[in-house]
Order: C-alpha cells, then sequence, then structure tokens
C-alpha cells in the first residue's frame, strides 16, 4: 500500500492543472457522469434508505470516481493519482477496528453492520467555541458525566488573555494548547481521566498549533485521534499533509474528516452521496485513519437535518457499512440550538436515520448549525445517547417512518429555527447541573417518542 | 428569427452548454441582433432563470458554474462587438472577494461569487486565505464598491474584524462598503465588528449587496 511520501511524489508529479479547472474539467463532470452511469437517485420518501442495490451501486460508483478524479493538491497544483486496485487492497487489509483512551475508558471502536443490535460507539460533544476556559470545562466535566461516552469532543479556545486567536498566528498556538489542558483536567474532575479526545486540535487552524499542543506535556496521549480533513471538494494542501505527515511519524491516530456540501460542488444529494462514499476510500488509503468522521452539510441551511441530507447519511452508511471495515462517525449539525423541542427533533431523526444505517460511531448532533458560541451543553449528549442506543437493533424500514413523522415536525422551520440557549443560560456553570426547564422539556420530548414506539434503554 | 437566437442563447445558459452558446452568439451577430440585446434578452435571461432555480434548491452549484460558463463563452463573441460600439454591459457594482487571513475554505465563497455575477455585480476574486493589507489594496485597484469578507471557521472570523479596523487605520473605511459571510457568521457578529451587511446565504448575500448598493447611491 502506497505511503504517504508516495503520494508525495504524486502531489509533486502528477498533472498540473489549475484549481478552477480541475473543478469544471474534472470533479464536476466525473460526479454528474458517475451518477448517472450508476442509476444514483435520491429518495426523498425514505430519507432511511433500505435499498440494497443502491448502495452496492454507490459502492463501486465511488470506486469508479476516486480513480477517475484523483485528488487535488493546491499547493503544487497537481492531480495525485489514485489507483482502483490500490484502493480495494487498502480496503482489504483494514483492521477489525482501532482502540482509543486509556485504563477502564479504552476502547475499541468496531465498525457496525446494518441495523446492528450492538449499540454504537458514543462521541459526547463538539468543537463549537467556549467563551471561556471556565465554560470550556464545565461542558467537557458534564460530556464525561454521560455513562455511555466512549469518546469526547472538546471546545475551541478563540481568545486567549481576552486577545482574538487569529488563525495562525502565536495566539492560536496559545489556544491550541490552551483548549488541550483545559479539556484533559475536566476529563480527570469527572472521573474520566482515560477517556480519548477526538477532534484534535479543534482551536488549530494550521499544522504548527496542530503540533504545539501535542507536545506530550500538554496532556495529549498517542490514543486520543487528531481530525485532519480534505478541502471541499476532493483537495487536500500542505497544511492537511503536513499534519498526516507528523501524526504518521508519531503513531498517533488520525480521523479522516470530510463533511461534503450538499449543493455545493457534488450537486444534489446524489452526488453528495457519491462523494461522500469516495471521501471513506480516500481516509483509508490515503491518510490511514484510525476512523473517519463525515457528515453531509447543506449549503442553504449549513445544517445535516434536512429530508435529503438525512437520506444521504443514510445510503452513505448503508454503502459503507456493507463494503469496509472503517470504523466511521456520524456527525450531524441541528438547525436549531440548545434547549428547544426542535432540537430534540432533529437530534432524534438524525439517530435514527444514522444507527440503522450502518454507522460505527455518532457523536452529539451540533446545535445550532455550530454557529452560537457556548451553544452545547452536555444535556444534547446525553439524549444522543438515549435516542442511538434507542435505535441499536431497529429496522431500517421502521427508523424511516420514524423519521418521517419527525421531519413533519421540524423540517418546514429549518429556515427560521431558534438558535436556543447558551451553556450558561440553561446550565448553572459552578453546580455544573442543567436547569428545570431543561429537564422539563427533555423528559416530555422523550416521553412524547417513546409515545410513538421508540424503544428506550435508559 | 431574432425571437429564436435570443431564446438559444438562454437555452444554452440554462443547459450550461458552451458550444451551443458560442453558436448562439456568432448567429446573433451574423443575424444583425444587436450585442447588447443579445446579452439582456438572452445570456442575461437565462442566467435569471438558473437563478431562479438555484434559489428554490432545483438546481445547485454545478449548473450554476456551467451556466456561467456558457455566458462567458458567448460574451468572448460578443464581447468585442460591444466594446466597438463602445457600449458596456450594465453593472451593479463592483464587488471585491476573498477568504480572511488563516481561511482557506473558498467553497462559499465561489457560491457567493457565482451568483453575484450572475445577478449583475462585476465579482473581483482574489481567492483565499489574504492579508488585510492585500485585500483592501486589491479592493483599490478594482476600484471596488464592497469588499465582501468569508470565513468558514469561527477561530477566523477575528479576521474579519481585522479588516475593517485596517480600514479604518488607513481611513478608507468610508470608501468601501463591508459585508460578511460564511458558515458561523451572524447577523449580530457583523453588527459588533461594525460591517455593512451580512449574507447568510448567497442569496441572502446578493440582497445585501443590492440594498447595500441603493443605500449608497
Amino acid at each position: 500500500m502506497p505511503s504517504l511520501l508516495d503520494f508525495m511524489e504524486r502531489a509533486t508529479t502528477g498533472r498540473i492543472v489549475s484549481e478552477e479547472a480541475f473543478n469544471m474539467k474534472a470533479l464536476i463532470p466525473n460526479i454528474r457522469k458517475i451518477v448517472r452511469e450508476y442509476d444514483i437517485r435520491y429518495d426523498g420518501e425514505n430519507p432511511v434508505s433500505t435499498d440494497d442495490g443502491a448502495a452496492d451501486r454507490l459502492f463501486e460508483a465511488a470506486l469508479d470516481f476516486v480513480a477517475r478524479t484523483g485528488v487535488y493538491c493546491d499547493a503544487t497544483n497537481r492531480v495525485i493519482h489514485i489507483d482502483r486496485a490500490e484502493v480495494l487492497e487498502a480496503v482489504q487489509n483494514l483492521p477489525e477496528g482501532s482502540y482509543f483512551g486509556e485504563g477502564r475508558d479504552r476502547g475499541f471502536y468496531r465498525p457496525r453492520q446494518v441495523e446492528d443490535e450492538n449499540p454504537p460507539w458514543i462521541q459526547v460533544g463538539s468543537g463549537v467555541v467556549a467563551s471561556s476556559e471556565e465554560i470550556a470545562m464545565a461542558q467537557v466535566e458534564g460530556y464525561g458525566s454521560i455513562p455511555q461516552a466512549r469518546s469526547v469532543c472538546v471546545p475551541a479556545l478563540n481568545q486567549v488573555q481576552g486577545m482574538p486567536a487569529i488563525g495562525g498566528s502565536p495566539l492560536e498556538v496559545y489556544a491550541s494548547i490552551a483548549s488541550v489542558q483545559a479539556a484533559r483536567k475536566a476529563l480527570w474532575r469527572c472521573g474520566r481521566a482515560g477517556l480519548p479526545i477526538m477532534n484534535l486540535i479543534a482551536s488549530a487552524t494550521t499544522a504548527v498549533s496542530t503540533l504545539a499542543g501535542s507536545f506530550p506535556t500538554f496532556g495529549l496521549r498517542l490514543s486520543d485521534a487528531w481530525l485532519v480533513d480534505f478541502l471541499a471538494e476532493m483537495k487536500v494542501n500542505f497544511e492537511t499533509l503536513n499534519r498526516l505527515a507528523f501524526l504518521t511519524s508519531i503513531g498517533g491516530n488520525v480521523g479522516s474528516t470530510a463533511l461534503p456540501i450538499l449543493g455545493g460542488y457534488a450537486g444534489g444529494p446524489a452526488g453528495t452521496a457519491l462523494v461522500m462514499t469516495a471521501y471513506y476510500l480516500l481516509g483509508i488509503l490515503l491518510f490511514k485513519g484510525a476512523y473517519h468522521m463525515t457528515g453531509p452539510v447543506h449549503f442553504r441551511h449549513g445544517c445535516s437535518t434536512t429530508r435529503d441530507s438525512l437520506w444521504v447519511f443514510s445510503i452513505v452508511g448503508r454503502a459503507t457499512s456493507r463494503h469496509t471495515r472503517y470504523p466511521d462517525l456520524a456527525l450531524a449539525y441541528a438547525a436549531a440550538g440548545p434547549c428547544t423541542r426542535m432540537y430534540f427533533y432533529e437530534a432524534a431523526a438524525a439517530n435514527l436515520a444514522c444507527v440503522p444505517s450502518g454507522y460505527g460511531g455518532v457523536q452529539t448532533v451540533i446545535p445550532a448549525a455550530a454557529i452560537v458560541e457556548d451553544g452545547i451543553t452536555p444535556m444534547e449528549g446525553l439524549f444522543n445517547a438515549e435516542v442511538a442506543y434507542a435505535a441499536a437493533g431497529v429496522q431500517a424500514e421502521q427508523a424511516n417512518e420514524w423519521v418521517n413523522r419527525l421531519l413533519e415536525q421540524y423540517e418546514a422551520g429549518t429556515d427560521d429555527a431558534p438558535q436556543g440557549k447558551r451553556y450558561q443560560e440553561c446550565y448553572d456553570v459552578k453546580t455544573r447541573k442543567p436547569s428545570e426547564d431543561y429537564v422539563r422539556l427533555h423528559d416530555e420530548v422523550k416521553e412524547e417518542l417513546a409515545g410513538m414506539g421508540i424503544p428506550f434503554q435508559f | 428569427m431574432k425571437e429564436k437566437i435570443l431564446e438559444r442563447l438562454a437555452t444554452a445558459v440554462i443547459d450550461g452548454d458552451e458550444d451551443e452558446a458560442r453558436e448562439g452568439a456568432t448567429g446573433a451577430l451574423q443575424n444583425q441582433i444587436d450585442p447588447l440585446e443579445a446579452v439582456e434578452q438572452g445570456l442575461s435571461k437565462g442566467m435569471q432563470e438558473v437563478g431562479r432555480q438555484f434559489e428554490v434548491g432545483d438546481v445547485f452549484l454545478p449548473e450554476l458554474l456551467m451556466a456561467a460558463g456558457a455566458f462567458n463563452s458567448a460574451m468572448e463573441i460578443l464581447n468585442p462587438e460591444i466594446e466597438a460600439q463602445k457600449k458596456n454591459v450594465t453593472k451593479l457594482g463592483t464587488v471585491l472577494i476573498s477568504t480572511v487571513k488563516g481561511d482557506v475554505h473558498n467553497i462559499g465563497k465561489n457560491i457567493v461569487t457565482t451568483v453575484l455575477d450572475i445577478n449583475g455585480f462585476r465579482v473581483v476574486d482574489i481567492g483565499i486565505d489574504n492579508s488585510p493589507l492585500v485585500i483592501i489594496e486589491e479592493a483599490q485597484k478594482a476600484n471596488a464598491n464592497i469588499i465582501a469578507l468569508s470565513s468558514l471557521m469561527t477561530t477566523t472570523m477575528p479576521a474579519q474584524r481585522e479588516v475593517i479596523e485596517v480600514l479604518r487605520e488607513m481611513n478608507l473605511r468610508e470608501k468601501f462598503l463591508v459585508m460578511v459571510g460564511g458558515g458561523p457568521v451572524t447577523r449580530e457578529w457583523a453588527e459588533e465588528i461594525g460591517a455593512d451587511g451580512h449574507g447568510k446565504t448567497a442569496i441572502h448575500a446578493v440582497e445585501t449587496a443590492k440594498r447595500l448598493m441603493s443605500q449608497k447611491s
């Protein structure tokens, strides 16, 4: 299997082409052509797919697409050629899963099958910006207190001593280090010191900040996981490859990640499903990831709980779980924020679309499209875990019925979704307890969903 | 004949067919159709239809880009004739667009660029990861009316504020309208940093740009 150095050779000797020409002469035409050739069709009536034939065609189409298109390196303006046979070899040689964490919090992240009865890996939290280390620590302590949490995503910090952490500056280096230290301390304080942090490093927009925050003094361990992302779509740059060079050299866990834009270069839901599947293959081959974090983001709404986004989640999960053993994590963005009824509906729909479709893990659905500072709390993490466990073993057909009923509740309101409350508005920062109103709302919605037949286990 | 040629131009744009657009443009000139009329009653009508379809979610970025490609192919043939007649295609204004320093995510910016373009703005796209000074110098060179700043990440949003502050320091704040956009950017953020407007989506960005230009005039 080719190493990163082999790919660097291709990135420096491959076909030279402008980014615009790559988009217009290779990326877009290939997506349109291959979607037609493999008859990939969006099925809006069934946001949770039960179509194995379509899933199998999608996987084959993605293989073809990667081999025909390659990956564009925008630092060298060259195309990194990808060979179909080497993709298949990498897929065949995947391990059975990946280990993360330490001590009693160490876990084996195992891929799942469609309608698998095993509960998914639960990743709690998000990289949504926290306004202070105090808020960040309160959030992470709450995440660690959820018994089903197998890993956490921790907040980004966007300021240092009142100064904005300008991307690529020393201030960002400080913010990256501070965010790591705060998260590790919070996990220790809640008694989950071994829990892995899986979104390293949220505050770092540059490779240099990633490297700085990874210095062992600051508390990171090789059993955590670093996110390395593609650029939209089918592109990498030297920041990406620098991170990979570092992580593969130290033996760190790489979380390959790509959030294809529904309505962007990939076009509609069918093209987005194609590109999202292709990223799995590139995550395995090029990034050599220990896990893969993925989900579509709707270009207009900035969320991934729209009907077409849920279908993309579902068909891609079905395709990849039938053909790979790559531990994957569904990452969805809700339009509505914390402490709103709409958020709970959206989060339930996302979990019900993803868990029966075979995703190995699910992350807390990120509230308010991740745009509100301090706009996430442990309550969302708890609710997501509750629904995800309930969805394990559920038939896709049944999940489809529930998701359609949930969509009826919220899809018309996506454009005007309420942004909800910030952590400090619905939690007590000192005691780390949610407000009575929030607990009541959670319980009400859960009772309503249980009334629909969703089999909550806890 | 004239109606058919104008319709052919519009259809070529809607279909994103560059060859057909070039042939339609050649046909227009051969049939003595005013080239400006070929643009306004043919090509632009096609672009408006694609813009409408984009707005309601019937087409996406690829179709927009292909339509823009067909439009530009026809313009390569019509432009020399328009210039020979000393006429101009009317533009609503000039927008200088860039992602801010530290942000390399260009897809949102590219969508906004295309949608502004098809809605009648001249757009100067200087790419990604540009420092405040480069953005301001390029805006001056382009004689821009509006500076549009894109930021996908919360961690790069402060760089939008920095551009506005540098404009103030250079006594150029009044010379340019500034609008901000990108996934995490809200109206509240735009107000906080003293921007003139914000675009929640590409369509919203066009509305904002039109509003700002009309307020200015």
